[in-house]
């Protein structure tokens, strides 16, 4: 088994080099134009489906429209997925020996997943929507001055909840808090919900919290546990308990309200004080990908304008193409899409990198087995 | 395989020199085939556990560490006991409401037991999850049981039956549910073999059929009922499904713990294989503890 | 004729109570089976109208139809596994003399009080310390490990049953061991055989928890099923699957245990 495994790896590399020499050379001859074709030949040269690691609601199960242009185009290499709950879920499948093409952990991972070895940097010459993503996105997806990550969408982690039943107090995270609504709320199960005790508790650096600090936001959650409902993990579960009514208070994502908002429910979608977390898709590119073209050709279709606008429409979330605008009026409002600066300072904080994750994680694990 | 070796060589026929079916033969494959997928790989999450083995790279040697955490932290043991608890509510309610079952059928003299024991465990026979669905469907705010009293007017929408769902109640009812039907077995297998004629001789010696019952009945199914406990009980310990399905934030179990500690939490595989191994071993003394009732007769259907 | 472990009424009151639990064991299934008509896409009452829709719509979904695909090949290896090595332990443990008898039984016996919990994670861990990439093959290994003590279970007491100075007569008169079991013994057990194979076969097809840690990109029936039941749209489809595989389970148990117990009383126990 082994040594089949590293026959496939060293030929990877072999295909990989050639790959590169063919782009080299085309470079050098013909400039971008010649660059494309390059890219294409190098895509109709490499084989089998695309492997796409992502989450659910993305692929073949909604969101065919943001990879439709590259199913046109490659027809033959057509993505296949594998479901990730999250970005933790996803590195124990690749440590498990999943082997996908790329992936699309969010933005507080990028330095992870960059310094983890698994991943390479893309080449942002061979995606030619490249030039239209959030400078300031774009950026967050480097790391040592490559580009490992690829922006696509972007919301915030913000709070949903129902306007007839539930009369908050002040615009806070407080709310998921709130013991006047026990058994109506949910959280969401990730150690970022830490993060958010730390913002509640007015910390400086919620993201790096010193052990006295973790203990006090661990603290907090195991006290209001009792509140809680539903811990969701994936969109569906939240979406079932809160469209049957036995949610009120949910921690939840700006497609959670269009969602809810379409089973005529009478829902805000709420801005803490303490101000939203914003997150930002980025796909990532495996190392040793023997797809490393179609890859680029995937993530390019991703990126489009027309790509942008259908997923604003339909999912309610931005999208890194500046180009993108969504039909609805308050949508744009909302998600403050003309503002290039939506998801950072001072109008929310970009979800950033955890250093100690692995601590992070083992108190959250506490919290929910409490 | 070892078997049409043996039946290929052109051995003369002489008894003692045929090696087909040996006992080794019969064995070796079976053993074999355990021994690769099912001893070794419980040796590996063991060693993960002390740090002897990691799929981490850097260096890693024997250490008790994550053992200590995990024997010192309230929050774990807390959780181990909650699990144990729910566990043994299911268990016991399960094995009572079964065996009246079990001896209806066993002792009632009825001609058709076996078609009604059929009809008692055919659902267990049936999809595990489907079954799960049904209840999810059923219990929810505006499920089937709620709409159906707002529908009849006992309730009005605005005040359904709530927390039917996503609680400890709905994961020990579905958990009960799911192993109802399998514990009338083992149950209806003693009272089966039951010799009748000691009921008869304690009739006779003038037991009324409750003392019978206490004095005869009961202890001689004993086996039976530890068996259909067992059945259960280890079973719905290391229960993830049903929890994550209808259990919300109050029905998390031990075993959704140790499935985020391998996924969904970041990968804590040393803390995950100290938990499996803990839930293994309390499982293996309890076990040997009941080993007597678990012979292949208890079990076996008839 | 009085009888000595029930009364009348007791007798009476014991029916009545089966009935119940009965009814309380179908009921869930019955609803799923009024709802899978129902054409709302919502399972609340009252029902809006019938419609064959969703049974249709998930005749033409084809992930669906993979995954029912992948666990049937699946559960056929893997009862086909199961059963040879149920039949050489069960030969064995009925038939030959050694040392550590009660040893090797509890160990063949062991898979039955693993948590499956642990023992995925294991199997996991294995594979991934060997390198075998996760596929089909990884799931089939595992459910060959879950369902083979259950075949020992169904084929020990079939063995212990059957006249051994049978096989003792025809292997006097001087056929091979392999003669003697192809001729004699398997015949005589092949209704437990069969049984040994049905029980493996749904115990594979319905499994989730070891195959979700080891499966690879094709994903099993009860695979699917999961993730599927998380998604409100899907759930009326989900419901007529489930009405399909329940009614058809249910008729291939109940025509399986009929056809054994015709095949066994023709055979003759003892």
């Amino acid at each position: 088994m082994k040594t089949t495994g590293e026959g496939e790896r060293e030929y990877r590399r072999s295909e990989l080099l050639k790959l590169a020499a063919v782009a080299g050379g085309a470079v050098i001859l013909g400039g971008p134009a010649a660059l494309a074709k390059a890219a294409q030949e190098g895509a109709t040269s490499e084989s089998g489906r695309l492997q796409v690691l992502d989450w659910v609601g993305y692929g073949n199960d909604g969101g065919q429209s943001m990879f439709a242009q590259y199913v046109k185009t490659h027809p033959h290499n057509k993505p296949q997925f594998t479901h990730m709950t999250n970005e933790s879920d996803a590195l124990a499948k690749l440590r498990a020996g999943l082997k996908p093409d790329l992936f699309r952990p969010y933005v507080g991972w990028v330095k992870y997943f960059a310094e983890s070895g698994l991943v390479q940097p893309w080449n942002p010459k061979l995606i030619s929507n490249f030039k239209h993503l959030n400078p300031f996105m774009v950026k967050a997806g480097q790391q040592h001055g490559k580009q490992y990550g690829i922006p696509d969408d972007w919301g915030f982690d913000a709070i949903l909840y129902r306007s007839d039943k539930v009369h908050p107090k002040a615009r806070s995270w407080g709310l998921l808090f709130d013991e006047r609504y026990k058994g109506r709320i949910a959280w969401f199960d990730d150690l970022e919900m830490l993060v958010i005790a730390g913002l509640y508790l007015k910390m400086a650096k919620p993201w790096h919290q010193t052990d006295e600090q973790l203990k006090r936001s661990q603290d907090l959650l195991i006290k209001k546990k009792h509140l809680v409902r539903l811990i969701w993990a994936s969109e569906s579960d939240l979406w079932q308990a809160f469209g049957s009514k036995e949610l009120w208070i949910a921690y939840a994502w700006p497609n959670d309200w269009v969602q809810m908002k379409n089973k005529h429910l009478k829902v805000v979608y709420m801005r803490p004080k303490e101000k939203p977390i914003a997150w930002v898709g980025m796909f990532m590119l495996l190392k040793g990908t023997p797809r490393p073209h179609l890859a680029h050709a995937y993530v390019d279709a991703w990126s489009s304008a027309k790509s942008g606008k259908w997923l604003e429409n339909n999912y309610g979330y931005g999208h890194a193409n500046t180009v993108a605008r969504p039909s609805s009026s308050a949508l744009l409002k909302a998600l403050q899409l003309t503002n290039p600066k939506a998801v950072t300072e001072p109008a929310a904080h970009l979800d950033r990198d955890i250093p100690r994750r692995a601590v992070y994680a083992r108190m959250w694990e506490e919290v929910k087995a409490s | 395989m070892a078997t049409e070796a043996g039946a290929a060589a052109p051995l003369p026929r002489r008894r003692r020199l045929r090696l087909d079916l040996s006992t080794p033969a019969l064995l070796g494959l079976p053993l074999g085939w355990l021994a690769v997928f099912f001893l070794v790989p419980i040796a590996i999450v063991a060693a993960y556990s002390f740090n002897v083995y990691s799929i981490d790279p850097g260096p890693h040697s024997f250490t008790l560490k994550a053992w200590h955490d995990f024997l010192h932290s309230p929050i774990y043991l807390k959780l181990f006991w909650k699990s144990v608890k729910m566990s043994l509510a299911v268990s016991a309610v399960v094995v009572v409401l079964a065996y009246p079952l079990a001896y209806f059928l066993a002792l009632s003299g009825t001609k058709r037991k076996y078609v009604l024991l059929l009809l008692l465990i055919a659902p267990f026979l049936t999809s595990y999850l489907l079954r799960v669905l049904a209840w999810k469907v059923i219990l929810g705010d505006q499920g089937v049981i709620n709409s159906f009293l707002f529908w009849t007017g006992l309730r009005s929408p605005d005040h359904p039956v709530s927390q039917l769902l996503y609680s400890r109640f709905a994961v020990m009812l579905v958990l009960g549910y799911i192993w109802l039907p399998f514990v009338a077995l083992p149950i209806f297998v003693s009272l089966e073999s039951l010799d009748r004629r000691l009921l008869e001789a304690a009739s006779d010696l003038g037991a009324s059929r409750l003392q019978a019952f206490r004095r005869v009945t009961l202890p001689l199914s004993l086996p039976g009922i530890f068996a259909a406990f067992l059945f259960v009980f280890i079973p719905t310990l290391g229960e993830f499904v049903t929890p994550s399905l209808v259990g919300g934030a109050s029905g998390y179990m031990y075993g959704n713990q140790i499935v985020d500690l391998f996924g969904t939490g970041f990968p804590d595989w040393e803390t995950g294989s100290v938990l499996a191994i803990f839930l293994l071993g309390v499982v293996a003394v309890l076990t040997v503890a009941f080993a007597r009732f678990l012979q292949p007769g208890q079990v076996a259907t008839e | 004729m009085s009888d000595v472990a029930l009364s009348p009424s007791g007798r009476w009151i014991l029916r009545a109570f089966f009935a119940l639990v009965v009814l309380f064991l179908y009921a869930p299934i019955v609803i799923l089976l009024i709802f899978s008509f129902n054409s709302s896409p919502v399972p609340t009452f009252p029902l809006s109208g019938f419609t064959f829709h969703w049974y249709r719509e998930f005749i033409s979904n084809g992930e669906l139809r993979g995954a029912l695909e992948t666990s049937a090949i699946i559960a056929a290896l893997s009862s086909v596994g199961a059963v040879v090595l149920g039949i050489l332990a069960s030969l064995a443990l009925t038939r030959r003399r050694f040392r550590g008898k009660s040893a090797v039984s509890a160990l063949l016996l062991s898979p039955l009080v693993i948590p499956y919990i642990v023992f995925g994670i294991s199997l996991l861990l294995l594979f991934h310390t060997i390198g075998v990439p996760r596929s089909l093959f990884t799931v089939v290994i595992g459910h060959i490990v879950i369902s083979l003590p259950y075949t020992i279970l169904v084929l020990v007491p079939r063995l212990d049953q059957i006249d051994a100075s049978l096989e003792e007569a025809a292997f006097d008169l001087g056929a091979s061991r392999l003669r003697t079991f192809r001729s004699i013994t398997l015949p005589l057990i092949l209704p437990a055989v069969l049984s040994a194979f049905l029980i493996a076969f749904t115990t594979s097809f319905d499994e989730y928890a070891v195959a979700s840690f080891v499966v690879g990109p094709r994903v099993t029936f009860p695979i699917y099923l999961y993730s599927a039941l998380r998604f409100p749209s899907q759930l009326p489809q989900v419901i007529a699957v489930a009405v399909v595989v329940l009614v058809l389970s249910l008729t291939v148990v109940i025509a399986a245990e009929v056809g054994r117990r015709i095949a066994e009383r023709r055979l003759g126990t003892q």
